[in-house]
């Protein structure tokens, strides 16, 4: 569970600007894996597409072999329940508690109040946010904010954790507790996809790194754990 | 083909579909009414004002109905007394007269007959009009022999109208008066009450909705960046719409209950002089139609309104959300 393989995928908007233009690459279950690239390179793009927030003008998504692509309007909710998301701006519900932050993809599962509550506890005691439950997000620091993000993202437990920019707004030291955290939750099977331009974070992790240029694949390198596998170090490239 | 195996696999998706257990199907509709009605409540004015104008529109409607329910109710009271007065010429035979008391008898129409003899009527006639001092002047009776007949409560005005017929045709009878112009003129007044208030029912339902959508519509642009992130973390259309129509319900009820109010001060204005009207033309009317059931009627119409309205702004707004 958590395979990814974008096979062909373009992505045209109104204006004629190709913001992913005819991108392959597989993304093994529970890999950990960085798109990069500058501003406007697609790595954006390529989340949204994988959270289906929007319809590729070509080619096919497949999540766990299904054509994400392809889902009818209906089905889509079912699908992004299975994914968890974090954002730079962490996108949090101002009026509501950290706890009620991070039960709300349960509440919208519409799991029983115990369970709900045991999990958002210990999705908070992972990030390290447990006494924070009652406090609004107002009175957080930005990395608290951002570790809330990630609680929310994970409380479902999904299968694929996508990631764009989650560091966009952090000094160093508290990005690289972020990243820490991403690599723990790779470590338990979930598929990681972390969208950044810190290049310098990226290197030190020795993940994947799936570099994006104006949205054409420029460049696709295998992490330090993929080129000790027997056949690592495979590049894949755009047709 | 490929069309195909995607539909194939749509139908065993490798992630499991939500399976709500029926105990949080329920908090989750106490919450989401709790929380809407608790927003209502936060922003009283505006709240107050769409109740307003809901409680307006349906006033005015429901106030018609219940005009057009006493008006038929009159109807149905006057049509019971209705009556015939045969007059006989002054030089009927007795014959005649038992003739016409025959055709009176025969009728199915007719519940009961009352034979007033000339020397009766001249009685009658003096004590009502107080000339008995004039009517000793006069050598004779001037008065005729008349029938005075009751109508059975289920003859129409096309009934009567035939009846009246059938005795101008009689032998001796000089004059049929039928008292229906009432039954005419209250008749096209039910009627006309009943197709404004249709008509007027009508448009300001429309208007009740659309002011709820109005209201629902910006309760919705309040709660954007709510909507976006419970739709990011895979909210159905269903679990997004749920407050808003909740909203819908309860500005629609709010309304209701206000036109109610209304109805109910206008009633405590009117009824006194409405029961004497009524009273001047022979009724003991009281006024009818503002009971249970009525009010249960227009409070479920109000709620009703109030949920078609936010189901329409909430289906194309909610729609067009984007998500981040």
């Amino acid at each position: 569970m958590g395979s990814i393989e974008f096979r062909g995928v373009s992505k045209r908007y109104g204006n004629g600007m190709d913001a992913l233009a005819d991108v392959s690459v597989r993304i093994p279950a529970g890999s950990m894996t960085f798109l990069t690239g500058h501003s406007g390179a697609g790595k954006s793009t390529f989340l949204r597409l994988l959270l289906q927030l929007e319809r590729p003008s070509q080619g096919a998504i497949e999540v766990n072999g299904v054509d994400v692509a392809r889902l009818p309007e209906r089905a889509l909710p079912d699908y992004r329940r299975h994914l968890g998301a974090v954002f730079q701006d962490h996108h949090l519900l101002a009026n509501r508690t950290v706890y009620d932050n991070v039960a709300l993809p349960l509440r919208v599962g519409g799991m029983r109040e115990r369970e709900a509550a045991r999990r958002v506890r210990a999705a908070l005691s992972r990030v390290g946010l447990l006494e924070k439950e009652r406090t609004l997000p107002s009175a957080l620091s930005t990395g608290e904010q951002q570790r809330v993000g990630i609680a929310r993202a994970v409380v479902n437990r999904p299968k694929i954790l996508l990631a764009d920019e989650p560091t966009g707004n952090l000094d160093p030291e508290l990005s690289r507790d972020i990243m820490a955290l991403f690599q723990q939750f790779q470590q338990v099977g979930t598929t990681v996809i972390v969208a950044s331009h810190d290049r310098e974070l990226i290197n030190a992790l020795g993940s994947r790194i799936i570099e994006l240029s104006r949205g054409h694949l420029l460049r696709d390198l295998a992490g330090v754990a993929d080129l000790a596998a027997p056949n690592g170090g495979e590049s894949h490239r755009g047709a | 083909m490929g069309a195909n195996r995607t539909v194939a696999r749509s139908r065993a998706l490798p992630w499991p579909r939500a399976s709500r257990s029926p105990f949080a199907w329920w908090r989750d509709h106490w919450r989401d009414a709790r929380e809407s009605l608790s927003f209502i409540t936060e922003h009283l004015s505006t709240s107050l004002l769409v109740w307003l104008l809901i409680g307006i529109a349906l006033a005015l409607p429901a106030g018609l109905y219940l005009l057009q329910r006493n008006l038929a109710v009159a109807d149905d009271e006057w049509q019971g007394r209705v009556g015939l007065s045969v007059y006989f010429t002054l030089d009927a035979t007795p014959e005649q007269i038992e003739a016409g008391v025959r055709l009176a008898r025969e009728s199915r129409l007719v519940a009961d007959v009352n034979s007033i003899d000339p020397a009766t009527a001249l009685r009658e006639f003096e004590s009502f009009a107080g000339l008995a001092n004039a009517l000793e002047l006069l050598d004779d009776n001037p008065l005729p022999h008349s029938l005075k007949l009751s109508l059975v409560g289920f003859a129409d005005l096309l009934d009567l109208q035939e009846l009246a017929e059938r005795f101008e045709g009689a032998a001796g009878v000089d004059l049929v008066v039928v008292e229906k112009h009432w039954l005419e003129r209250l008749a096209a007044l039910t009627t006309l009450v009943k197709r404004l208030g249709l008509l007027i029912g009508v448009l300001f339902a429309v208007g009740a909705v659309l002011v709820t959508a109005a209201s629902v519509r910006l309760a919705i642009e309040a709660r954007l960046d709510e909507l976006r992130v419970q739709k990011l973390v895979g909210a159905s259309p269903a679990f997004l719409r749920r407050p808003f129509l909740y909203f819908g319900i309860l500005y629609g009820l709010g309304g209701a209950l206000l036109a109610l109010m209304v109805l109910s001060l206008a009633l405590v204005a009117l009824e006194g002089p409405l029961v004497r009207l009524l009273e001047s033309y022979g009724g003991d009317l009281k006024v009818a139609g503002f009971d249970p059931s009525f009010l249960a009627g227009v409070l479920l119409l109000g709620a009703l309104l109030g949920l078609f309205g936010a189901l329409l702004a909430s289906r194309s707004r909610l729609d067009a959300i984007e998500i981040v």
